[in-house]
């Protein structure tokens, strides 16, 4: 089977699972305090920043440091899970297809899941911006390359993340580890984003780099420039390890149970 | 019986080393805390159990919440990965009292989490402070309102993990629902006595606010009115089944 359609198949299996809709809701609901609270824009509290950037950032802060990560482990459970109810792994392993391309396809179905909620949420900025500057009679919509600049520089940087949740969920069978250390592991970031060794901790890249645009937008918040020298090796080597490892791992529990 | 039935089902899930990890995890925050910066918070004045709560506290009950989640997403994942549901409801026993099980076991393994979060707090307060000698019935205090606050957001995990047959659709409720509650502000006394904003209160903050029999007294109303709501749904769901 080519990759291409390996990835159809992968796609067909989660179409009834409901997870565009689990994708959808929390985009729009980062947004309702951002609506509700649209007149919190123009109180900046000495911080150099306009309130057409500062509803785009703020928005999207909740977004970069809990969401995009929490559903990537969503995301990671649905592909694992769809596959074990009815051993219907076991029949994809019994098929005469390469489990590296097998693991590689569902990666790829995840990137695309990931990609899916980026796009949602430019569309969710862009409605609510509107309403905000009709309730505020202000202009908040910024336009539309910056927007997709930035969305699309936090996507690439999830990109290492989800390769290492993923990599959890095949190494660790057990569900409740595998999402255990997937959602414990958002709650550091924060203090990680903070120190010098940032850039071994993929869960923290997009919020360093949504940090690193609010340090643009507004002076002396943060860093303006990203160290790419130290970052990209270390993005690239987590990526790279974690596929591998996903790779050489993927079916091993399924093949020694049924030994 | 069925406490001994469900913890059975729970031995080969890693259901209670993951909130064990889970809990030495949390209680890491405020050693490596005070390890890193020690002198910001011993040069203030106050009581130290305070002092390492509110600069500890969200993270410690951010991770309690996403455990309890996992846990309730696991509890009844056991049940219908391999229809062990449809088995259980042909035995001779209440649907309720699996729940109600279940619910005693998730609260049970909560408050040891939450005993152990406490108690490493305050040996911190104890090595890092010099001079403070902890004092038990504050040390129990303490503990005692954090499980409290604690328990409507276990309940109602367990409800929406009961009723969705899939994991990731419960998962992804639990989550959605703690993004939720996080991007609101915090300082809205409503908001704050949600299930997934109350467990972020701390005791002293309720204190100072005379707030502590207003947030005991709303999670024991919210936790008794979400188990009523899931006898009442399996009532509901057995008559369209």
């Amino acid at each position: 089977m080519s990759f291409v359609s390996l990835i159809g198949v992968e796609l067909k299996k989660i179409r009834r699972s409901k997870i565009l809709l689990i994708l959808l809701i929390p985009v729009i609901m980062m947004w309702i305090p951002g609506i509700i609270n649209a007149d919190m824009n123009f109180d900046l509290r000495g911080i150099p920043i306009t309130p057409e950037n500062n509803f785009f950032i703020q928005g999207f802060m909740g977004m970069v440091w809990f969401m995009i990560p929490a559903s990537l482990v969503i995301c990671t459970v649905l592909l694992n899970q769809t596959e074990r109810a009815d051993n219907g792994i076991l029949k994809m392993l019994s098929l005469p297809v390469s489990t590296t391309r097998l693991c590689l396809a569902k990666f790829t179905v995840l990137l695309m899941l990931a990609a899916v909620q980026m796009i949602l949420s430019i569309g969710a900025y862009y409605i609510c911006a509107a309403i905000a500057a009709n309730t505020q009679n202000y202009n908040f919509v910024l336009e539309p390359l910056y927007v997709c600049k930035i969305v699309c520089g936090l996507y690439a940087a999830a990109i290492p993340m989800a390769a290492v949740y993923w990599a959890i969920s095949t190494v660790i069978p057990s569900p409740i580890f595998s999402v255990g250390i997937g959602l414990a592991s958002i709650v550091p970031s924060v203090l990680m984003i903070n120190t010098k060794i940032w850039f071994v901790y993929p869960m923290s890249y997009p919020f360093y780099l949504l940090m690193v645009a609010y340090g643009r937008a507004a002076e002396g918040v943060y860093e303006t420039q990203i160290a790419w020298l130290t970052w990209l090796p270390a993005a690239v080597g987590i990526t790279i390890l974690a596929l591998v490892i996903s790779c050489i791992r993927f079916g091993a529990s399924e093949r020694r149970s049924k030994q | 019986m069925s406490l001994v039935i469900e913890s059975k089902k729970l031995r080969r899930t890693g259901y209670f080393p993951a909130f064990l990890s889970g809990s030495f995890l949390a209680a890491a925050f405020p050693v490596v805390y005070m390890m890193v910066k020690a002198e910001e918070l011993t040069s203030l004045s106050g009581n130290p159990l305070e002092l390492l709560m509110s600069a500890n506290w969200q993270m410690m009950a951010m991770l309690n919440i996403l455990i309890s989640i996992c846990g309730a997403c696991m509890m009844y994942h056991t049940e219908y990965a391999d229809n062990g549901m449809q088995k259980m409801s042909v035995l001779p026993i209440r649907q309720e009292n699996l729940f109600f099980s279940k619910f005693v076991i998730a609260a049970l393994v909560l408050s040891a989490m939450v005993a152990i979060e406490t108690a490493v707090l305050a040996g911190c307060a104890e090595y890092w402070f010099p001079g403070y000698v902890s004092d038990l019935t504050e040390i129990l205090q303490t503990a005692g309102f954090q499980i409290v606050v604690t328990l409507p957001t276990v309940m109602l995990m367990l409800v929406i993990a009961s009723a969705c047959k899939n994991m990731w659709v419960s998962l992804g409720i639990g989550v959605i629902l703690v993004f939720t509650l996080s991007i609101f502000p915090q300082d809205n006394t409503a908001l704050s006595l949600f299930p997934f904003a109350s467990p972020c209160q701390t005791l002293s903050g309720a204190a100072a606010n005379s707030r502590t029999a207003l947030f005991l007294t709303v999670c024991g109303i919210e936790t008794v009115v979400f188990g009523i709501g899931e006898v009442l749904y399996l009532k509901v769901r057995r008559c369209l089944a």
